[in-house]
């Protein structure tokens, strides 16, 4: 190693290479190689820097002066534009939209009936009862009804979900959308289906009130016993999806049961004798097209067992996972497919599609709203439009372009990191839009 | 905005955009600095002005007002340690000392910790006194601790104050190390100023290796980790499978380690390009095989400063065993409460007092069972045991230190005991293989024999002028490329 001083090296290296980098800023830089492309250097990039011209936004409708929705009618005159509205646009004839499922909610108001029924799907957005938790018990405080409807035998989530207590042996077998089950074992619309082993239990428990009213089990067809807090329970199915209800003991605030048999589980069902009930369908990480491998056969037993009046699908944010992409072709077919075969197969039953939420991403060091966000708001606006269904903005709701980066950095926080999901704080906020949304459009049935 | 609004923008302080030693800014600050530095490099008194005033600009930069603070802080030290120095009276000696640490661990206290005891306060009597939320100054507890060990120093007489109080200040606001440490000791660094201008080969290439190298633990390995992965997990670790979570605290046992050790390399390695020689402040600490060990490796500066100024006046193992693991544990909680002003860096502190005190009675017994390392082969297996059992320590601790409250962290532990799921391995790494990819070259790097960094290094020395630039801009081109990464979006797991 050559000796003397080499105080100049430091200088020398340094203005070299802001030089060097200096001249690169000053040509173009960036070079293709495959798919790729590099991104510009530009040392000078603070200097020349305009100030950012604001795109011209999709204008979010104020508070104050958005529309009522009592204005909103099958008839209404001028069209609503739908990306930028935050209550429910109503879509299709008499049946359908939302009609048919607050005219049920009007006849259990009236005391003509006793119950109605929400399967509310969706991803790991509503995960743990997530949103549903809220907009179910602001529904169940306004129409009646106690209980949180259906719980599956297993779920990643327990631990996470606050509206039961929930725990499980660890023996069960879990076939769902994910893994191939065996022939034979048709999953339920949750997409699970559950197989106990011997010994395998569940143990439900209220979070709140003290003892459960109405209890359902859903199983397969098959024969043999469950024993519920140690009596025993005889299940003979005879079709591909039973129901067998019960009324909880009183007595006993928890419901623990041991399953001696090798018929297949799909939940329980918690309900009151009257009332409102929501099931929460979640499923982490799917876009909704895999509902499309749920036999009609199953959709038709669960509704002769557990009618529903209102259907909800709310996917969006596993469609997302390139922020810049805008071409959802991969979705769209197959959604719609799902989408068609539902309504045919459910003519008076009440859809809502709820849109993605707004998705942000990092683009020159500041949080965005994703490009993909709008071209698939879109497209779940078009089929909702063309199958006479119900549609939801959320995007729109939570506050429009950039919603999602101000629930994340505001002083109160109402979405993850993730700029994706929204925290307990968040995710009660959208149950409250949802409800007033909902209401919104049973009041103004009301008038 | 027009060439010059934007030149003054980024001249200016900009709570926005603080400078960082990886910013286009510092390369033209630092090129600005080191020209003025060639000028007067052959005049001590120029030498120390420029220095002085460039670093007090960089504070500025960082800061803005806040580099009051530093002047301050020194003009109070410098004065009180001249004056213990003069003093012959040990008692007005002591007092002038106990003055001194009054108004370091006053300011510190009052910019850190004010809102945390207002909380508890208000905790214990119902109360509703208003937090202040003051701003931290940046590098309030690096130049805070400096300030102290100076003033002990003399008051220990181990050393002389300086008696130009430009070399003082210099001292203190040193650039390299004002903002992130390492802890520098005045005894070590005031020499230093005297000496002239002078670096030789290896000088240039350990520099160079230690701000390279610091660097892509900075930029590349730590940032990108956090921003794709870690900070998920940890803001909501509920939602995520016991896998994903586990990997989330061995992400950030690397990110913190090449955030704290990258940045201190890089600050290293500035300063040895001006001819100061800092000593390391990491040395590899997940090759530690014990938690003794651990803290010999880890965040050297602070460590020994610990050491000096807390555990040994608290009596060290002078006074017999109980005191000794009591002034462990007091000089860890203390270390804990340093890091920040919550009771998750207490107990992150009180958890590592308890584990060294474990450790030091564990080596007594140790003696006796010589059987374990009695063969080659059984001495290395039981080091390798020592070091996953260390490591996985220091990751139970890193829950606490990270996680924004007890709770979240506790979630985190119960995902991992309760909700594993590690079937989901391939999977996860599937989702993030950016992240797992830089986590393994991370990990690789970290335990690589040093002999592999000391071949690299002395390729950077050899390396003449023209052939350092064309290292440097391919490298600065490469981190532009990395910076600008889409981030990933995440999903949650599929299962």
């Amino acid at each position: 190693m050559s000796s003397g001083n080499k105080h100049p090296y430091p200088f020398v290296i340094v203005l070299g290479t802001l030089c060097c980098l200096g001249v690169l800023s000053l040509i173009n830089n960036s070079f293709s190689f495959g798919h790729h492309t590099t991104r510009p250097l530009d040392i000078l990039a603070d200097l020349k820097k305009e100030e950012e011209t604001q795109e011209p936004e999709t204008a979010t409708i104020p508070a104050a002066a958005q529309k009522d929705s009592t204005t909103i009618a099958a008839t209404m005159a001028p069209p609503i534009d739908y990306a930028t509205y935050p209550g429910i646009i109503e879509y299709g004839d008499r049946n359908s939209g939302m009609r048919s499922f607050v005219n049920a909610l009007k006849a259990l108001r009236a005391g003509q009936r006793k119950k109605v029924r929400i399967a509310y799907f969706g991803d790991s957005m509503i995960e743990g009862d997530l949103i549903t938790q809220d907009l179910r018990d602001s529904l169940q405080h306004y129409f009646g009804g106690e209980g949180v409807g259906f719980v599956p035998a297993t779920s990643v989530v327990s631990g996470f979900r606050t509206s039961i207590r929930h725990s499980f042996s660890g023996n069960w077998m879990d076939y769902h959308f994910k893994n191939i089950p065996p022939k034979g074992t048709e999953l339920g619309i949750s997409g699970h289906v559950f197989l106990p082993a011997a010994q395998s239990w569940v143990k439900y428990q209220p979070a709140n009130k003290e003892t459960f009213e109405e209890v359902s089990l859903l199983y397969g067809s098959g024969g043999g016993e469950v024993m519920i807090n140690n009596k025993p329970l005889r299940l003979d199915g005879k079709n591909s999806l039973n129901a067998k209800s019960f009324i909880s003991d009183s007595t006993q605030n928890s419901l623990t049961l041991q399953f001696k048999t090798s018929t297949l589980f799909y939940g329980a069902c918690f309900e009151s004798p009257a009332g409102v009930f929501l099931d929460n369908y979640s499923f982490r990480g799917i876009s909704g097209i895999e509902l499309g491998k749920l036999s009609k056969n199953m959709w038709m037993q669960m509704q002769s067992v557990r009618p529903y009046d209102l259907i909800v699908l709310h996917y969006g944010a596993n469609v997302l996972f390139l922020p810049e992409n805008t071409k959802f072709d991969w979705y769209e077919r197959p959604m719609v497919k799902v989408v068609d075969s539902l309504r045919q197969l459910f003519p008076n039953t009440s859809f809502l599609i709820v849109g993605t939420a707004d998705k942000a991403y990092k683009k020159k060091g500041k949080y965005v709203t994703a490009p993909g966000v709008k071209a698939l708001m879109k497209i779940q606006h078009n089929f909702a439009e063309s199958r006479g269904m119900a549609y939801w903005n959320l995007f729109s709701a939570m506050g429009g372009e950039g919603a999602m980066a101000r629930w994340v950095e505001g002083d109160t926080t109402y979405a993850n990191k993730d700029y994706t999901h929204f925290n307990f704080r968040g995710a009660s906020k959208i149950g409250g839009l949802l409800y007033k949304a909902i209401m919104d459009e049973y009041k103004q049935e009301q008038l | 905005m027009s060439f010059f609004e934007n030149l003054k923008a980024q001249v200016l302080y900009n709570p926005e955009e603080p400078i960082l030693f990886n910013s286009a800014f510092f390369l033209f600050f630092f090129a600005a600095f080191l020209c003025c530095y060639q000028l007067v490099r052959k005049n001590e008194r120029g030498r120390v002005w420029v220095f002085t005033l460039f670093s007090l600009y960089f504070f500025y930069k960082a800061c803005g007002a806040y580099v009051g603070l530093v002047i301050l802080s020194a003009i109070v030290d410098f004065y009180l340690s001249n004056r213990i120095h003069a003093e012959k009276e040990e008692r007005t000696r002591r007092i002038l000392l106990w003055l001194s640490i009054l108004i370091n661990i006053g300011m510190l206290f009052y910019f850190k910790y004010t809102d945390f005891f207002i909380n508890i306060i208000n905790g214990v009597s119902n109360g509703h006194i208003s937090p202040l939320n003051l701003l931290l100054p940046i590098g309030i507890s690096f130049y805070t601790f400096e300030n102290l060990s100076y003033t002990i120093d003399v008051y220990r007489k181990e050393i002389k104050p300086v008696d130009n109080f430009m070399d003082y200040l210099f001292f203190l606001s040193f650039f390299p190390k004002l903002m992130m440490g390492p802890i520098v000791r005045a005894a070590d660094f005031i020499p230093q100023i005297k000496q002239p201008y002078n670096i030789n080969q290896e000088d240039v290439g350990k520099g160079m290796f230690l701000i390279l190298g610091g660097l892509f633990k900075k930029v590349v390995i730590s940032d990108l980790i956090y921003q794709n992965y870690v900070q998920y997990i940890f803001d909501d670790p509920t939602r995520y499978t016991g896998i994903e979570c586990l990997f989330g605290v061995y992400a950030y046992a690397l990110v913190i380690y090449c955030d704290f050790s990258g940045y201190s390399d890089m600050a290293i390695g500035i300063a040895r390009w001006m001819g100061f020689k800092i000593p390391p402040n990491f040395d590899k600490p997940y090759k530690s095989s014990s938690i003794t060990e651990f803290w010999r490796r880890w965040h050297i500066s602070l460590s020994s400063w610990l050491r000096d100024y807390i555990y040994i006046p608290l009596g060290g193992n002078r006074k017999g065993k109980v005191r000794q693991y009591v002034n462990l544990m007091l000089t860890m909680l203390i270390g804990g409460f340093w890091h920040g002003a919550s009771w998750n860096f207490i107990f992150w502190g009180g958890v590592h007092g308890g584990a060294l005190g474990l450790d030091k009675l564990w080596g007594q017994w140790n003696k006796k069972i010589a059987w374990f390392k009695a063969t080659p082969a059984r001495a290395r297996l039981w080091k390798i045991g020592g070091v996953l059992f260390t490591f996985h320590l220091v990751c139970f601790c890193w829950i606490f230190f990270k996680a924004a409250t007890f709770g979240s962290a506790w979630d985190l532990i119960h995902q991992v005991t309760f909700n594993f799921q590690g079937h989901l391995f391939f999977q996860l790494i599937g989702a993030y293989p950016q992240v797992f990819l830089l986590m393994a070259i991370g990990y690789i790097l970290h335990f690589l024999p040093d002999v592999a960094e000391q071949k690299l290094e002395f390729r950077l020395g050899k390396l003449p002028v023209w052939g350092s630039v064309a290292v440097l801009v391919l490298f600065i081109w490469f981190l532009a490329q990395v910076k600008s990464l889409e981030p990933m979006i995440p999903i949650y797991l599929q299962f």
